[in-house]
């Protein structure tokens, strides 16, 4: 992503607009915007689901390989997470190897589904120290309108949750569902105008400051945490995210279901 | 082609695995403006394909050595999804996409008026999100529904159409069966006003009267697409 030019006017009426507690399409601090997620949309992958939330539209699509378990874990298969931000998603986003940007986002993602221990590691091994599955989850950027963070781990958990192994196909056994036992979420909040909003569309991203992400698991569980972007936030204010994020992925938790 | 001659690929009926006769197309759907932050884009279901593609543009084209100074220039970035396959497709630099990026340039450039926007560059995205066979024709046809979409002028649209060749029966947009274990591919990309092309590739092995039948289904399948895609900018799915 080439460093784009913030003009002061776009900050300063953020800024107004905080003070009236307003936003650009006139939600509330911490309203969001429409969603939708459907699933097993790709016909070529053993998992999918598409997100749109406003105007940002996401796919996550998962694969399955064989692989030889690693020597020092030899009952046990793997979970790998990646995100690709292609050109078609947006002009800000250009083509080449994927920007800090890119790998930030698929391993926040990452990080949130494989501490929450929803996938069990040890069930993808089919022969200990021969054979294992790697479980291969693809994130895939159709249109940035902001907020692909949540967008991706929605899309992710729920492509997750709807995968098939296709063991027919490996000619290692019968086919059957992934086993998902959990459902992490991820909240994410950015500095806009002095304050913290839920679900920042990309004008509020680009006149905005840091940014937190949240992923919270069953009960309540924090899983993955991460700031990103420069500026200095509060304990007071971390609280008060904390406590919405708690409540909204009590709702998201929902939908996946 | 793989030529792997004992698959049986026609019945005795002379029907093809999937029900069609030799010159039926797959089912085609096309839907317009499916990329809300594009200036256009287009969502096209071929088949078990689908392409999504997205216009950016006409833009400030840099760096600037890629600018030309009487026209715009255009930047096709043709990617398939890691997930479009059976097989997972390791993403990263890959010749094949690299390959079809340019032709596809090559075509589109053939029909966009281009001298209209000096020093300018018109992106477009294509992704291929699932695939069958015959992507490419599917990603160069999907880009000149996007590129009317978004309002940029051209001479005419393109569509891609590939025939070939399956158990010596000349056949109309080949299937991935037909595609890997058939005998020729014929991609073509057809401006449907004049039937002159834009685009032609070919690999295999065709007779001269395998050609022409594999030529006609080509131009006639063209005309077919062409009104899908004329409904599918009138009907107001934008």
């Amino acid at each position: 992503m080439s460093a784009p030019t913030v003009p002061n006017l776009l900050r300063d009426h953020l800024a107004d607009l905080a003070q009236n507690d307003s936003r650009l399409d006139g939600r509330e601090q911490f309203g969001a915007r429409e969603l939708k997620l459907e699933t097993g949309i790709l016909p070529r992958a053993e998992g999918s689901a598409r997100v749109t939330m406003g105007n940002t539209i996401v796919l996550a699509g998962v694969k399955f390989q064989l692989m030889t378990p690693y020597p020092d874990r030899p009952n046990q298969g793997g979970l790998m997470c990646s995100c690709e931000v292609r050109p078609i998603a947006g002009r800000h986003w250009e083509a080449g190897p994927p920007s800090p940007e890119a790998i930030e986002l698929g391993r926040v993602v990452d990080r949130g589904i494989r501490e929450s221990g929803c996938i069990d590691v040890d069930d993808l091994c089919i022969i200990p120290g021969e054979k294992a599955w790697q479980v291969i989850l693809d994130l895939h950027a159709i249109s940035d309108d902001g907020n692909l963070f949540d967008a991706f781990a929605l899309a992710g958990i729920a492509a997750l949750r709807s995968a098939i192994v296709p063991a027919e196909r490996f000619e290692v056994g019968q086919d059957s569902p992934l086993k998902v036992s959990k459902k992490p979420i991820m909240c994410s909040y950015h500095k806009v105008g002095g304050r913290f909003v839920y679900d920042a569309s990309y004008k509020e991203e680009l006149g905005g400051d840091e940014r937190i992400h949240i992923t919270l698991g069953d009960d309540n569980h924090v899983h993955s945490l991460q700031k990103g972007l420069k500026g200095i936030f509060t304990a007071d204010e971390f609280e008060e995210i904390m406590e919405h994020a708690k409540s909204r992925c009590a709702e998201l938790r929902k939908i996946v279901d | 082609m793989g030529g792997y001659g004992d698959v049986q690929m026609i019945d005795e009926n002379g029907l093809r695995m999937d029900g069609r006769k030799p010159g039926d197309l797959r089912p085609i759907s096309i839907e317009t403006g499916v990329i809300p932050v594009a200036d256009g884009s287009c969502r096209m279901v071929w088949g078990t394909n689908e392409a999504i593609v997205a216009v950016y543009g006409p833009m400030e084209a840099h760096p600037r050595k890629i600018q030309r100074q009487d026209r715009a220039v255009i930047d096709v970035a043709y990617n398939m999804a890691p997930f479009s396959t059976t097989d997972r497709i390791r993403p990263g630099f890959n010749r094949r996409s690299r390959e079809i990026s340019k032709v596809t340039k090559d075509a589109l450039e053939s029909v966009v008026l281009l001298e209209l926007y000096p020093r300018s560059k018109i992106r477009v995205s294509i992704e291929i999100v699932s695939a069958e066979a015959g992507t490419r024709c599917v990603g160069l046809t999907a880009a000149s529904v996007a590129l009317a979409d978004a309002g940029i002028p051209m001479t005419d649209m393109v569509i891609s159409v590939a025939s070939g060749k399956v158990n010596d029966v000349v056949v109309c947009d080949l299937n991935k069966e037909e595609d890997n274990y058939g005998e020729a591919d014929l991609p073509m990309g057809i401006l449907p006003n004049t039937g002159e092309l834009v685009f032609l590739q070919m690999d295999g092995d065709l007779s001269p009267d395998e050609f022409k039948q594999a030529w006609d289904y080509n131009v006639d399948a063209a005309m077919e697409v062409h009104k899908l895609m004329i409904d599918a900018l009138k009907g107001g799915d934008n």
